[in-house]
């Protein structure tokens, strides 16, 4: 049972079978986060404005619910947990044993317009990985990702009434396409192009040059993509291994560049610019067959720490836990 | 199954001719029903759903997966804004958006204008985008009356043929925006029939009625 009625838009109590069903969850994807070695965080649900100017820009940083507090702090309510675990622990890095595996769950908010099944306040999953070989730490990543998919999703069938019912997980690199769009928009229009080739636009894509990134996800030759086609490359190996690791557990991976052609383009946007921010390497999302919005988004976000003046090499990803939820409603309806 | 939407109104005949060019041929599709299977028609091989729905409706079942796909206005996307992928435009059924007014000029105020629409976020942004801030008066049909009867002193609407505008003496002052049916995919959809719709949009984008 959930309640909205007489709550703030956007907000709702889980009563009884819905508070024990997402107990149920967290206590199943934690205790799998538990067994490959990550520890849990608590994170604080107030910290103060300051330290996520640099973090956060755009749209994000107007998403955060700020107040000043009786002491004339301006404080502002958790909107993200990784930036707040990113800029508490920069200060730390040099005391800290790397490669470092956390995990966190709570609610975050945000003040963002009510889309289907958008609230202002949900609850999230998420792991983090510092430190270590990026290579590895990508793929390591990618798999506890799928892993925690396919946990949520239980013993779902790929099939049901005739209908493919299979995971999808979209890969990509932040920044794959920008010198594509810079030769091809120039610098003042490569921005709207990008959002174009995002939205899936085939006309400006076909006049980019970049068709085949609409239509099946990536160019033939990548040599198109300029110094961002070798990243391409080995993403594509990527994502041949995993398709080839997960390939009877009913999860479909693509390579599509489309997806985050808007992610890293505008530097002076800073790490929180478009809809997935801060990722700057390796991004990626997974949807399912009836959800309105990804069920989960992760990628590498280095510049974050960075930006902290802290060097670090960081990956990770967080689930809607309300969204894997559905994603279990949808496997006991069918 | 693949759930395509369609727009009762304007925009139906436009959207079955551009889906039929295509090779999607919905011959028999009754606008009274709101929900019918196409048998005989499949993307490689899967089924088709067709739910006639309202434009302003359509990208709410969109956004939700309900419907995978829909053509829908791109005045109503414009006003909605909602969070779905718009891979191309169709080349029938193209109109505007405009200021209209009694007169030919915009008409002179020493306080703030006001201008009547069904499209009030829309509207507001694109005058403010000319330096027009005016008082937008949300009106959800005959929107002409407006400028007409004194309620407001113009009027932002679609603009087709001007036989309306013409019919009551009305000037088209400025053209605001184009406004072209507009093929929409639901994200998770998207990539759920990539293949299949990737033929579809092909199909689209090379007829004579399809997308520019």
């Amino acid at each position: 049972m959930k309640i909205s009625a007489g709550l703030p838009t956007g907000v709702s109590a889980a009563l009884f079978d819905s508070a024990r069903r997402r107990r149920r969850l967290e206590a199943r994807l934690s205790a799998l986060l538990e067994e490959r070695g990550f520890a849990e965080v608590l994170l604080p649900i107030l910290d103060y404005f300051e330290p996520y100017r640099p973090l956060l820009t755009g749209r994000r940083l107007e998403q955060l619910y700020r107040f000043v507090d009786r002491d004339g702090q301006l404080l502002v309510l958790r909107g993200d947990f990784t930036p707040m675990l990113a800029r508490l622990l920069a200060p730390h890095l040099d005391e800290l044993e790397l490669p470092l595996r956390l995990y966190y769950r709570g609610d975050v908010v945000r003040h963002q317009p009510l889309r289907p099944g958008r609230m202002r306040e949900y609850s999230q999953l998420g792991a983090e990985l510092l430190g270590g070989d990026e290579a590895e730490a990508d793929e390591q990543m990618l798999t506890l990702f799928f892993d925690l998919l396919l946990e949520a999703r239980g013993e779902a069938p790929a099939v049901v009434d005739g209908e493919e019912h299979a995971l999808r997980v979209v890969l990509g690199v932040a920044g794959a396409l920008d010198e594509a769009l810079l030769a091809a928009a120039g610098e003042h229009e490569a921005s709207d192009l990008a959002l174009r080739i995002a939205s899936r636009d085939r006309i400006a894509a076909r006049r980019a040059g970049l068709a085949e990134v609409v239509e099946r996800g990536y160019p033939t030759d990548l040599s198109v993509l300029g110094g961002t086609g070798e990243a391409v490359f080995e993403l594509l190996a990527l994502r041949d291994r995993l398709s080839s690791a997960y390939r009877d557990a009913a999860v479909e991976i693509e390579v599509d560049l489309a997806e985050f052609a808007a992610a890293a383009l505008d530097p002076r946007i800073g790490v929180g610019s478009g809809p997935r921010g801060y990722y700057d390497g390796l991004m990626f999302a997974a949807y399912a067959p009836g959800t309105a919005l990804a069920l989960g988004v992760g990628g590498r976000y280095d510049r974050v720490f960075r930006s902290l003046s802290g060097d670090c090499s960081a990956v990770g990803f967080s689930f809607g836990l309300d969204l894997l939820l559905e994603l279990g409603a949808a496997e006991a309806r069918s | 199954m693949i759930t395509v939407g369609l727009p009762k109104g304007r925009n139906l005949g436009p959207a079955r001719a551009a889906l039929a060019a295509a090779g999607l041929n919905l011959d028999g599709l009754d606008s009274s029903r709101l929900r019918q299977r196409f048998p005989d028609q499949d993307l490689l091989g899967t089924p088709v759903e067709v739910l006639l729905l309202k434009d302003w409706d359509l990208p709410l079942y969109v956004e939700h997966g309900i419907v995978d796909c829909a053509i829908v206005g791109s005045d109503v996307l414009e006003e909605t804004q909602p969070d779905v992928f718009r891979p191309l435009q169709l080349k029938g059924g193209r109109s505007r958006l405009s200021l209209i007014a009694e007169t030919p000029e915009l008409p002179k105020r020493s306080g703030q204008l006001r201008a009547a629409t069904r499209y009030p976020t829309w509207a507001a942004r694109l005058l403010a985008a000319r330096n027009l801030h005016v008082e937008v008066i949300h009106l959800t049909s005959s929107i002409e009356l407006g400028p007409l009867l004194d309620l407001t002193d113009v009027a932002v609407d679609i603009v087709q043929t001007g036989g309306t505008l013409r019919a009551h003496d009305l000037h088209e002052v400025e053209v605001l925006a184009a406004v072209a049916p507009t093929f929409v995919v639901n994200r998770a959809s998207f990539h759920a029939h990539r293949r299949r719709l990737s033929g579809l949009l092909g199909g689209l984008e090379e007829t004579e009625t399809g997308g520019d």
